[in-house]
């Protein structure tokens, strides 16, 4: 399968005739699964291998692509590292993948705290550029690895949001190649297309339509090439690293930066002792950590993980009440020695909570985020329920999201029991929570981890829990009607406004739509009205 | 529930298809470890896919045409081949994924190349005439086999020796430098040392790296017939993929451990850094010059033992009994930097991307003979990480190596000087 040769000529004189291949080989090589974020579920079955590859280098080559796959109405998906594998895959035959790699620009303000990065910027490449000026970001829970400007559209969720709130409220100037070829410029670069400062502009904040609702677009609104986003002062002595691999960390400078680590009573005590931290303005990240991550840490690998994690039961899960908390003298030592006797007071003195022992390293959160690690347990694992809402929420969520798996393990991992993880945003006015799913992508029963998708997406409506991946992971002609105002209905009109032959990753935003529509199995899950989803043209409704 | 029989034998890629399925393009074959990433330049770690940017030239594109390869999906072609073959099978990707994974990135590779070949698609043109020079005289020039020991003209040896010298085809026709000082250096700790003569064929690298397995194989056992027939339990070499070859190659081509060979391999550097603990080798002259160390990959991450393994791979992947799996943790990093360090007058400086997060030299796979523009761009990208550190001096512990950071540094016009370490300690010890 290719793509239009008259396109391709002219797509060729774009870029070079290095930059660009319709070759079999490489289409094969460009297509994700079977295994990645979210292919080895269902989903995979509805994904293509692209019909051509093409590497632009600038703004204005990706532009003269989308164009020319406007004109020969060219189907076109934008990857920058392709980690969202499920989405960044072509779901129609005849696709171009526009593969965004060599756009890796990292310009940084130091004065004004701000990065200008392209869309082939990872985020260990910002945070070392970051940190080499006294400044940092956060490393989100994708990982290091992932795209800074694709996670700043989607959310950018890490534990270091307790103080600097998510990444996608950090965007400033935007520079947009929309699904038609023009590009809109959003911020201060809006009047100066050179002036990344700021992130209003004239009129109306369009930052909102970059991200769609709450997970963005997933490549279906066109391409962001390029983006400034806020960086926030860091303190002076820089994190080094230590270890060879696959034991490396970073060094903590204790007298700035630490990890602590308590086991709570109970876990109304560990939600006290977070509202209270909260309260007191004090810590860096917060998180409720589940026990088997602890297991990770300690396993060498996927065996001696299961040796460990196997010991466990029901009681020792719900006994371990796990708070690690980090802080961080941002202004001075004395900030952090403080903020250590205020913790203790809380946790120790008045909460009964004990403090266990923690390394002096960090390997997740402050340089690296191990998001890979998850797929060694079971070789299968997506993240299936995420939601920002308050601490309650994700205490509440987390007992009926296990409840509810029960009766889908297997083929869903083993868990005893074990209520997700969640971390406090916005000094305690949100808790991110996530209940993670990890299953054998071999296993007979696969098709059970669909059903349970959707189940969670029928729980959640049911017990009017909010969830932050509406138009990703779930179906939107499920979800759309019950979280409105019909907010389905929004997402398509603006896709037929800017993308009326839905050229942009189609048929996103419904691809899961297409999906449970297409699998046989999931038929009898599937009890919600819902137009017919062509692969390559926008959804209807009524 | 899941279960199959799996073997690490690489003439079946079935072996390997695990691994292939539960790549999760994260992308660790590509990155520099991200605890160690060194910010926007010097970031990734698989010269292939930075050089060429598509994915079927990067580890996780290439599992992927493996595993559709086993399915029907495709077959083998001129690009595929090409794909193939353009890559330094420098375990990069290898250690990059068990950062996190437990897939055997590597293995999965060589076995590709194993079927390449059995399928009459591999080797390209330029593997096959080595492969005949080696078949002819047995060595990768094409000399003659008699020549192999000039180098060693007027140098005293004892066939009664411990030590066996495994020389190399470089050290024995082009690079004769470097045996003759390491010979000085054995001969100056009082270590005797016995060589193989024209009875020492060309490890095998060559063929091995290149999918060639059975000629391989000939050659190694001609090999490892003549280490047990000269009574030595020690090999040593100057040569890092002779290192790795003798070490890991070899138990690997005929399913069995390195601890089941009957020798031991070590290299130079091993025992150089042996013999300063017990104080038996003086670094006496002064060599005043700023100098960076080059990680040889078969010196480095890809040199841990082998470990034969079969088993059943059992739910969630889980293996019974629990193979084993090489991160590339144990290689041989620190030896060479604190003997350089050690001698008098040198300042030394580390490059940026080091250990298992280095950048290959460009040559091995079988790249510097098929492709030797790509071979000679990776060096000069290494080149540039010499400059970036303000070293006058590249010390490396490989003569392939330093072959093709010479020829880079000639094509550019660069005064880097390049060394092997066997020069440099010789010429500290004079």
């Amino acid at each position: 399968m290719t793509i239009p040769q008259a396109a391709y000529k002219v797509l060729e004189a774009i870029v070079g005739p290095d930059y660009i291949s319709q070759d079999p080989i490489d289409c094969e090589a460009h297509t994700p699964g079977p295994n990645g974020f979210e292919t080895d579920l269902g989903v995979a079955t509805i994904l293509k291998s692209p019909g051509c590859v093409i590497f632009p280098s600038t703004t204005e080559e990706v532009q003269k692509i989308v164009k020319t796959c406007n004109r020969y109405k060219v189907p076109f998906i934008p990857i920058s590292t392709q980690w969202w594998s499920g989405r960044g895959a072509a779901k129609v035959e005849d696709a171009l993948m526009i593969d965004l790699k060599r756009m890796d620009q990292c310009d940084i303000d130091d004065k004004h705290m701000f990065a200008v990065v392209g869309s082939g910027l990872i985020y260990s490449q910002l945070q070392e550029e970051a940190m080499k000026r006294g400044l940092y970001t956060t490393i989100p829970g994708g990982g290091s690895q992932v795209g800074v400007v694709a996670n700043h559209i989607l959310y950018g969720s890490s534990p270091l949001n307790y103080r600097t709130c998510i990444a996608n409220r950090r965007i400033l100037g935007v520079e947009w190649v929309l699904p038609d070829g023009e590009i809109l410029r959003l911020g201060s670069c809006a009047l100066d297309k050179d002036d990344y400062l700021w992130g209003e502009g004239i009129g109306p904040d369009l930052r909102g339509m970059i991200r769609g609702f709450s997970p963005g677009w997933m490549g279906s609104m066109g391409i962001v090439t390029k983006m400034s986003v806020k960086l926030v002062p860091f303190q002076p002595d820089k994190p080094m690293p230590v270890g060879i691999s696959p034991d490396t960390a970073v060094e903590l400078p204790l007298k700035r930066i630490n990890w602590y680590n308590f086991i709570l009573p109970s876990k109304d005590a560990l939600v006290k002792a977070m509202y209270e931290i909260a309260n007191a303005e004090i810590g860096a990240g917060l998180t409720k950590v589940p026990l088997f991550w602890r297991a990770i840490a300690k396993a060498n690998n996927k065996e001696e993980f299961w040796e460990l994690w196997d010991q466990e039961s029901e009681e020792t899960v719900a006994a371990m009440n796990v708070l690690r908390v980090l802080l961080i003298g941002f202004t001075s030592e004395k900030q952090l020695e403080y903020e250590e006797r205020v913790l203790q007071d809380i946790i120790v003195k008045d909460l009964g909570g004990k403090q266990t022992r923690t390394k002096p390293t960090d390997e997740s959160w402050v340089k690296n985020a191990d998001s890979a690690s998850m797929w060694m347990m079971c070789g299968g694992y997506t993240s299936l329920e995420f939601d920002f809402e308050a601490i309650s929420h994700a205490v509440a969520k987390g007992v009926d999201c296990s409840k509810l798996k029960k009766g889908y393990t297997p083929p869903l991992m083993k868990a005893y029991g074990d209520q997700g993880w969640f971390q406090v945003g916005d000094y305690g006015h949100l808790a991110l929570f996530e209940f993670l799913t990890y299953q054998d992508p071999d296993d007979e029963q696969k098709h059970k981890v669909d059903e349970w998708s959707v189940a969670l997406s029928k729980m959640n409506i049911e017990n009017r829990y909010y969830t932050a991946q509406l138009a990703s992971h779930k179906p939107l002609f499920l979800t759309g009607p019950a979280y409105g105002p019909d907010y389905h209905k929004w997402m398509i009109r603006f896709k037929e406004e800017f993308d009326p032959d839905a050229l942009s990753n189609p048929p996103g935003p419904a691809d899961t739509d297409l999906f449970i529509q297409e699998a046989e199995w999931m038929q009898k899950v599937k009890d919600w009205p819902a137009p017919k989803i062509e692969a390559n043209k926008n959804p209807k409704f009524e | 529930m899941p279960e199959e029989y799996v073997k690490f034998d690489l003439t079946d890629m079935k072996n390997f298809e695990y691994d292939m399925k539960r790549c999760v393009r994260c992308k660790g074959c590509k990155w520099v470890d991200h605890i160690y990433m060194p910010g926007a330049t010097y970031s990734t770690r698989c010269p292939s896919e930075k050089r060429y940017l598509f994915d079927s030239f990067s580890a996780w594109g290439r599992l992927r045409l493996a595993l559709s390869l086993l399915n029907g999906r495709i077959e083998f072609n001129d690009r595929f081949v090409e794909a193939i073959y353009k890559c330094q099978l420098c375990g990069a990707c290898d250690a990059g994924c068990k950062r996190n994974l437990d897939l055997e990135i590597g293995s999965a590779l060589e076995s590709l190349r194993i079927k390449c070949v059995a399928d009459g698609f591999g080797p390209m043109p330029e593997h096959k005439a080595i492969a005949e020079k080696i078949e002819k005289e047995h060595n990768v020039f094409g000399g003659p086999a008699d020549n192999r020991d000039k180098w060693a003209k007027g140098i005293q040896t004892d066939d009664k020796a411990e030590f066996v010298y495994f020389v190399g085809c470089y050290g024995s026709y082009k690079m004769q430098g470097i045996p003759k000082a390491t010979a000085n250096i054995l001969k100056a700790t009082g270590q005797s040392f016995k060589i193989m003569g024209s009875d020492e064929y060309c490890c095998g690298y060559p063929l091995y790296s290149t999918g060639q397995i059975e000629k391989a194989k000939k050659a190694a056992q001609h090999n490892i017939d003549t280490i047990a027939k000269s009574g030595a339990k020690t090999v040593i070499t100057a040569c890092a993929e002779c290192y790795k070859t003798l070490k890991v190659d070899y138990p690997k081509m005929f399913n069995k451990s390195t601890s089941d060979m009957g020798y031991q391999v070590i290299h130079l550097v091993e025992f150089v850094a042996d013999q300063m603990e017990k104080g038996t080798i003086k670094f006496k002259n002064n060599i005043d010059m700023r100098v960076t160390y080059h990680d040889a990959c078969n010196l480095a991450r890809m040199s841990e033992p082998w470990v034969y393994w079969e088993g059943k791979r059992k739910l969630y992947g889980i293996t019974e009994p629990t193979a084993p799996r090489r991160k590339g943790t144990h290689g041989v990093y620190h030896q060479p930097r604190n003997i350089l360090k050690a001698i008098p007058g040198i300042d030394y400086v580390d490059m940026i991307r080091i250990r298992e997060n280095a950048w290959c030299c460009g040559a091995g796979g079988g790249v510097a003979e098929a492709f030797p523009e790509f071979a000679q761009w990776s060096a000069e990208e290494r080149l540039e990480e010499v400059d970036e550190v303000g070293a006058a001096a590249l010390i490396t512990a490989c003569p392939r190596c330093k072959d093709n950071f010479s020829k880079a540094i000639n094509a550019s016009g660069d005064n880097i000087k390049v060394m092997d370490i066997a020069e440099m300690i010789n010429e500290a010890i004079k």
